[in-house]
């Protein structure tokens, strides 16, 4: 602890780097990373939850189109996503005309826009695993007591998939924060457009990149000690016993 | 003749698994306080037969008539299936199930299980549903263990906080699939405890089990299956002490 805050120490007092300014640029990468990713992830939320329902239904003609889907962009590059949302939108006829285009000509939004699908891909594949894994007596329990399908879906089997996928789902948004870096690619100015900011400008890669991986690394844990809480609250039926 | 409609009454319920007929024609008549024990060797149909009974399996054919009211089946191309979902629904919320595997949801307390089907399929008010979860804890010896989650408890206090489940719905017949199997020798007793004092009290019950001794001293009814037909049906006295077939002598004869 000591051994960063003196190196912390010396690298600001030493440098004509991390001024005012250029704490700024990193302040103005952080809300704009915190805002997509955050953003997105809850969009992919909302969206996984019924594409999921969708994907185990027992009927193919429901299944087979999400499963299409998350097979796509589960099987291609999240940049070559951002990339074809980005850039290709132009190209869509009228599109620079519609009330759409001054939301769609700055990067943010594409950003957003690929980001949320490419989430709830991962995520909808992630609960479905989760639902499937629902044990056979409990919704067999759930019939013999008279519940309905969409009740048992409500009440016993989405609420047990949720913990379930819990982990699995907590490593899915660090995946997303460090995904999020690639938005600096199509002139986002998010963290790690920022620390491209501050080495072109100062030719100083250790600082700058040394500065913002600091930065994840801060956000990561902020993250993991979330759903590390998340699952001492909700997974504690699975603990043995309680202390 | 009362004017209760008979709780649960099936007739000629047939069912098949691909090629094997495991129900060739059973029928049973549950009057109320009735205790009625399926007994037979495994695989001669008598979980089936009581699945048939709440339609977690879809019987191919027979009626099946609860609280006087028969259920109404259509035909489709995948088989035989219940006209009305929903009727099935209120039906299964008369007849409560213990499993064989107590099946408890894992993701609720013991006391959250109790009070689930009470509160979002009869819609009865909270207040109401804890306190009779309370009761029914309190019936079966679980009342300390009522915020542990079914991982955290033994198998026979799992069964027991099953049949909790079950009593809160207020259920017309009691439905048991071989309750005490998949227990410990030394648990099964406090399981039976509890379902004998509940046989007392004059519920209607169905049970599925290997306890003869549970059959002799609760049943009104004991029923022999053997390959999905009623082999040997009629009083414990009769059934058990003095088995008229072959088969059934066997069955019931000291194993060593």
């Amino acid at each position: 602890m000591l051994d960063i805050s003196t190196w912390f120490n010396d690298l600001l007092a030493g440098n004509t780097i991390f001024t005012a300014d250029t704490l700024g640029y990193y302040w103005e990468g952080l809300v704009t990373t915190t805002q997509l990713v955050f953003l997105s992830l809850v969009a992919g939320l909302i969206l996984a939850v019924p594409l999921a329902i969708m994907r185990s239904s027992k009927h193919k003609w429901i299944s087979l189109p999400i499963y299409l889907y998350t097979y796509i962009f589960r099987g291609t590059p999240l940049l070559i996503q951002l990339y074809i949302i980005y850039y290709g939108v132009v190209f869509i006829d009228g599109i620079q005309e519609s009330f759409l285009w001054p939301v769609l000509r700055e990067a943010f939004y594409p950003a957003l826009i690929a980001f949320t699908l490419n989430t709830a891909a991962y995520t909808t594949e992630i609960f479905r695993g989760a639902i499937k894994a629902t044990a056979k007596g409990e919704i067999e329990a759930a019939r013999a007591y008279g519940m309905s399908q969409n009740l048992m879906m409500r009440r016993i089997i989405l609420p047990s998939a949720f913990r379930r996928a819990l982990p699995a789902y907590g490593n899915e948004v660090i995946f997303m924060l460090h995904a999020s870096a690639i938005a600096s690619v199509v002139t986002l100015m998010d963290l790690t457009g920022a620390a491209r900011f501050v080495y072109a400008r100062y030719y100083a890669p250790f600082e700058a990149f040394l500065f913002v991986a600091a930065i994840y690394l801060c956000l990561t844990f902020a993250i993991l000690f979330f759903f590390r809480y998340l699952e001492k609250k909700l997974l504690a039926h699975l603990r043995p016993q309680d202390a | 003749m009362a004017a209760t409609p008979t709780p649960l009454e099936v007739r000629n319920i047939k069912k098949r698994f691909g090629d094997t007929e495991v129900l060739k024609g059973l029928s049973l008549q549950a009057q109320k306080g009735d205790v009625i024990t399926l007994i037979g060797a495994s695989g001669s149909g008598k979980s089936t037969f009581l699945r048939c009974m709440n339609l977690l399996e879809q019987p191919d054919d027979g009626d099946l008539i609860v609280h006087g009211e028969p259920i109404r089946f259509k035909t489709t191309r995948h088989g035989r299936e219940p006209e009305d979902w929903k009727q099935v629904v209120q039906m299964r919320a008369k007849l409560s199930m213990v499993f064989q595997s107590f099946n408890l949801w894992a993701h609720m307390t013991l006391l959250e299980n109790i009070i689930e089907a009470p509160i979002h399929v009869l819609k009865k008010p909270k207040k109401e549903a804890l306190e009779h979860a309370h009761a029914l804890l309190d019936r079966v010896g679980l009342t300390a263990r009522a915020n542990a989650y079914p991982a955290q408890m033994s198998g026979g206090q799992q069964q027991r906080g099953a049949i909790a489940r079950a009593l809160a719905m207020d259920p017309e017949v009691m439905l048991f699939d071989e309750p005490t199997s998949a227990l410990d020798p030394e648990l099964v007793g406090d399981v039976l405890k509890v379902m004998h004092g509940l046989a007392e009290e004059g519920r209607t019950m169905v049970v599925v089990t290997h306890e003869m001794g549970f059959a002799r001293d609760v049943s009104s009814q004991v029923i022999y299956l053997h390959q999905g037909l009623v082999e040997e049906a009629g009083p414990p006295d009769q059934v058990l002490n003095n088995p008229q077939s072959p088969r059934l002598q066997q069955f019931l004869a000291p194993k060593y």
